[in-house]
This record gives structure tokens, sequence and C-alpha cells, in this order.
């Protein structure tokens, strides 16, 4: 009995002892696993503001409030499944990009100043660079219309009517570069007494696919159609820098002359040009923190600077 | 050797010796079933918050934005001393947001007792205490058996993860962080991260009871710094207690009622572990258990 009371204890000792080291061990090796793992991850587009990546993620207190203030509602928190940063703020530009809004509430809101509270302007944010990384399929070069293009593939697809909210959207921007003349014709086609913008748009959204193709190739004979797509600096919300400009350029593989976007310094890699690209997969995409540089202008150089 | 045993004999002496004042007589009632009043209201408080937290949010209501690592209570800000001290640490800057976060809750959990956080705040503390509920049931049942460890791990916790943040220029803990996770589901959704919070509770369920809570949390810790120096706690009425000690059968922290209800020394529960739960309270027939506020008490 006597014997049994007193090896209770020292094995409760025992236990407390080991189980001590056990848990205080894993815990520094558990820092020491993660945070080599956090840093090799790959780069994330962050909020604006954002400090350098190392020093973000040692900032950052992963308290979401430039999630909640966030008018466009693009901004996400990591899970494990993205890594070791969980709970950063991170955005999807393809999914939704940063607007730059007024007062860029997302820095304001940052409790730790992580998201830098010198910046004030959204032109003068430093998320990233704008990299064209696919010219084969960017519509500029091809030199084809994003609006024609997008109706194409809206009457290409095989249900019983053409998709009302993409119809209503390329419908309101087709009807906002129509001249004078081209909006008569409409008129005239729908018997229509005045010809608004909205008028139009009301007797446009019921069209079947039938209309579809009168459509496109109304669309196709507008003046518009001759344009080739330059939706990345429309969109762009920096609108007196231009970002992005157009220049004449000699593809290197084909030998004939077309016209390339090209990515300037005034580009903050908000992403809102490779969330707007009509391509199926973005023609441009927004490289994190990459920096802007005189040499790296060239498409094809960027291209090399991607891989 | 000696020395110690001897201490021990003295301390054991003293736990035995002493008894109620007021004992109970021989013919009153049994105790009855447990009053629930304070466990009601503070989980009624804590759901609340929580629900604030997550409505804030999801009616875009704006009162208190945020989660509890960080937030702002009408543009207030409030911040997690733990997660603002690893911030400054990791990041070597400390920013005025910072102080102002701390210092508020600091004041706010000066006057309302420290580790009262976990008890009335913190949505982990709630989810083991259901757990908890689960595991005394099945130890009833014999079908496990409690492991304890060294209380001490939450300082070494405390300590290890503070240094990691220093060492490592990353707030380690946050990643691991069961309170943090468990807010950010509530006002965001649901994340892959609360796998980890299920490892946790069914730990706690089948090994050891309440395990987080009791020796690990280092979130607890900050708090109960505060609760060192905090005012308000749990007031023994020397006079009407019958030394029943069914207030340390129910208390979360059995040991923080020694001084008073083994020992009679103390006349308030002054262990900052001590997290203002109100089980004792709430158990306590004699009435001898109260909250109140030291100092503020003898002055009245």
């Amino acid at each position: 009995m006597t014997e049994k009371q007193s090896k209770t204890p020292i094995s409760r000792r025992k236990f407390l002892k080991t189980s001590t080291l056990v848990v205080t061990g894993a815990a520094i090796a558990y820092g020491a696993v993660s945070v080599p793992l956090l840093r090799s991850d790959r780069l994330r587009l962050r909020p604006p503001g954002a400090l350098d990546e190392n020093l973000f993620l040692a900032s950052c207190i992963k308290c979401g409030q430039c999630l909640q203030v966030c008018p466009p509602q693009v901004i996400e928190l990591d899970d494990i499944s993205q890594g070791f940063g969980i709970g950063s703020p991170y955005i999807i530009p393809r999914e939704g990009a940063c607007i730059l809004c007024n007062g860029l509430p997302c820095v304001l809101a940052c409790p730790t100043g992580a998201l830098n509270h010198d910046l004030s302007l959204g032109k003068d944010a430093e998320m990233g660079l704008a990299v064209i990384t696919n010219p084969d399929t960017c519509l500029s070069v091809l030199g084809v219309n994003d609006l024609v293009y997008r109706l194409e593939n809206l009457g290409k697809k095989k249900t019983s009517s053409p998709d009302q909210t993409e119809l209503k959207e390329i419908l309101t921007s087709l009807i906002k570069k129509l001249t004078q003349d081209e909006k008569k014709a409409w008129q005239t086609k729908f018997a229509l007494a005045d010809i608004s913008d909205n008028t139009l748009l009301s007797i446009l959204k019921q069209s079947e696919h039938a209309d579809l193709k009168w459509i496109i190739n109304f669309a196709g004979s507008s003046g518009q159609a001759q344009k080739a797509c330059q939706v990345c600096l429309e969109e762009c919300p920096i609108k007196d820098e231009k970002p992005i400009v157009f220049v004449s350029k000699t593809n290197p593989n084909t030998g004939k002359k077309h016209i390339w976007p090209s990515v300037m310094k005034t580009c903050v890699g908000c992403g809102v040009c490779e969330e707007k690209c009509p391509t199926p997969a973005a023609s441009v995409k927004i490289t994190p923190r990459l920096e802007w540089s005189e040499k790296q202008t060239g498409i094809q150089t960027r291209k090399e600077n991607l891989t | 050797m000696t020395n110690i045993s001897v201490r021990n004999d003295k301390k054991q002496a003293k736990i035995s010796t002493f008894k109620g004042p007021g004992m109970r007589p021989e013919n009153t009632p049994q105790p009855g079933h447990a009053k629930h009043k304070w466990r009601n209201i503070r989980w009624a408080v804590l759901l609340f918050f929580n629900f604030f937290f997550f409505a804030s949010f999801f009616f875009d209501i704006q009162l208190l934005e945020g989660t509890l690592s960080g937030s702002r209570l009408l543009g207030f800000h409030l911040i997690d001393p733990l997660a603002a001290f690893q911030v400054v640490l990791s990041s070597k800057i400390i920013m005025v947001n910072l102080i102002i976060g701390v210092v508020t809750i600091f004041l706010f959990y000066l006057m309302f007792g420290g580790r009262s956080f976990c008890s009335w705040i913190c949505p982990y503390h709630w989810l083991a205490e259901l757990g908890e509920k689960i595991h005394l049931n099945l130890k009833k049942k014999k079908i496990i058996r409690n492991h304890t460890f060294d209380r001490k791990i939450r300082y070494y916790f405390y300590g290890i993860f503070l240094a990691l943040a220093g060492i490592t220029g990353y707030t380690v803990f946050e990643t691991i962080n069961p309170v943090a996770i468990i807010s950010r589901f509530i006002v965001y959704g649901p994340s892959l991260m609360l796998l980890w919070v299920m490892v946790l509770l069914i730990f706690e369920i089948l090994y050891s009871r309440r395990a987080w809570c009791r020796y690990f949390c280092p979130v607890g810790v900050s708090y109960q710094l505060i609760g060192l120096v905090s005012p308000l706690r749990i007031k023994w009425d020397k006079e009407s207690c019958s030394n029943c000690k069914r207030c340390q059968s129910v208390c979360l922290i059995p040991h923080v009622l020694t001084a008073s209800v083994n020992q009679g020394k103390a006349d308030y529960v002054n262990s900052s572990l001590c997290t203002r739960c109100g089980l004792c309270v709430d158990i306590c027939d004699d009435e001898a258990l109260s909250y109140g506020v030291k100092y503020l008490d003898k002055l009245i």
C-alpha cells in the first residue's frame, strides 16, 4: 500500500515534467517550421498601402477590419490551405479587383499600420504591376473589338436564352458608344418613339437568340467594332496618368505590325484590368510587389521576368 | 527535505483545521439544485458580444467592427494585448493605434476583473465549458481518465510565443490562436483552421479537462496580468460560510478558492487566475460568496 502511494506522485511528477517539455518543445518547433514555410510561400496581392511582405506579415494583426470596410468587398482572409499567413488579407484581382476608392478606407481601418497610413491617394499605391502575360490572346494585339467579341461568345453558348446580366452589361456599354445615326437604325428596327438609352436597353434585354444574331451583326457593322479592345485602359481607375498605352509594334513571331498594350510606371497593380479583361483567361495579370523599371517595359522582358 | 515536509504538514494542518464559523445546523435541508443566475447572465453577455461582432459586419451596422484580435467600438480602437505585444515585437514598430487599443482594453478589464474576458467574452471558453460537461460525464462513466498538465505551461507559452514573434518577425501564435480563429469564423465565415479548434476540443473532452484554458492559453495570461490589480473580485463572507466546499466542486479553477474556503485567510478571491465567472456565487446556499469590489467595499 505504501509502495503504491509513493509510486503515484512520482509517475505524476514525471508526466508533468515530460509533458511540459513536449508541449513547449512543440510550440517552439511549430514556430521554427511554420515561419520558413510562410516566407517561401507565393506572393499574394495585398490591399493598397501594404508594407514590404515580411514587415506586412509581422504587423498584420489578422482582425479583418480592412475586409469589413472594403466598398467593393474584394478583400479575403488567408486560410491554412493557402499557407501559414492565416488570417492575413489578400485580393484575387480576377475575382474582384481593388478599385482604389477615395480615402482608401482599408488603410484607414488598419489598426497596426500594416497598411501604411502614409498612403492617402490610390494612385500612389504600390501593390504590384500589370503584366501582359498572354499577348497571343490579347484582343488588342489581335485587333478585335471587346464588345463584339463578348457578344459572339454569348451567341456561342448553347442555352435557350443568352445570359441576361452579361447581355445587359455589354449592351449598356455598346449603346454609350454608338453614334447618333447608329442609334436611329436601332430605333427603326424596334419601331421606337424615342431613342433614349434606357428604352433601347429595355427592348434589347428581352432579346432571344434570333435577335442576338441581329445585334451581333449590327454591333459588328457599327463604328465601335472597328476599334480594337482597350478595356484595360478604359476600366483603369487611374484616369489621368494612363498606366497603359497602346503602341504600334511588330510581332517578332509573325512579322506583322500590331497595336500592343504597354504598362507604364504609373500602374499601381490594383488589378482592375485583370478583372475586366474579356478573354477567357486574362491576358493581363498582376504580379504582386513587382516594381517598374525602364528595362521592363518591353512585353518580352516582362514575360521573362515572370518565369 | 525535512523542511519541506514540515512546511507541507503545517499547510495540511491549517487546511484541515479550518471549519467555517457559520456551520450549517444539522437539521437544515440539504442544498438544493444550483441556481444558474450568473451563469445565464454570463452566457448571455458572451453570446451577445460575439453576435454583436457578427451583426456589425453582416448587417453592416458598423458599431463593433473587427474581431477579438482587434476591433473598433464606435470607431474607438480595442486591441487584444497579446496580439498587440506580438505585433510590436515582430515588426519593431509601435503604432499609436495599438497603444490606444491596448490601453482601452486594459482600463476596461481593470474595471471588470482581468480574466473576466475568458469566461464572459471568449467564445472558445464557452465551447470548452460545454466540452467540460461532456468530459465529466464520460469520466463519471469511467470511459476516460483526466490528465493534468503543469499550470505553468501557460507562462512558458506566453514567453515562447513572444520570443518567437521577436526572433522570427512573425506573429506565430496568431496562426494557432483558437480565440482569433473562432472570432474570425463568427464574423467572416468558416475556415479550415476550425479543424485545429476541433482537435483542441476533442483533446479536452477525451484526454485533459478544459486543457487549453487551464494550462496553455497565453491570451488568458495577458488578461490575468490585468486581473492581478483589478479590484472586482469574488467576495467571501467568513461568517455565513458553512464550509460545504461545493463552490470548489463547480469552480473552473478550484485552487483559487483555497485561501478563502480552505484556509479562511482571505476575504476576497485574490488569485489573478479567477475568471470571475460566478459559478461559485450561483451554487452557494449560504450567500457567503458574492461579487465585490476590493478596497471600495471597505469604504462603504
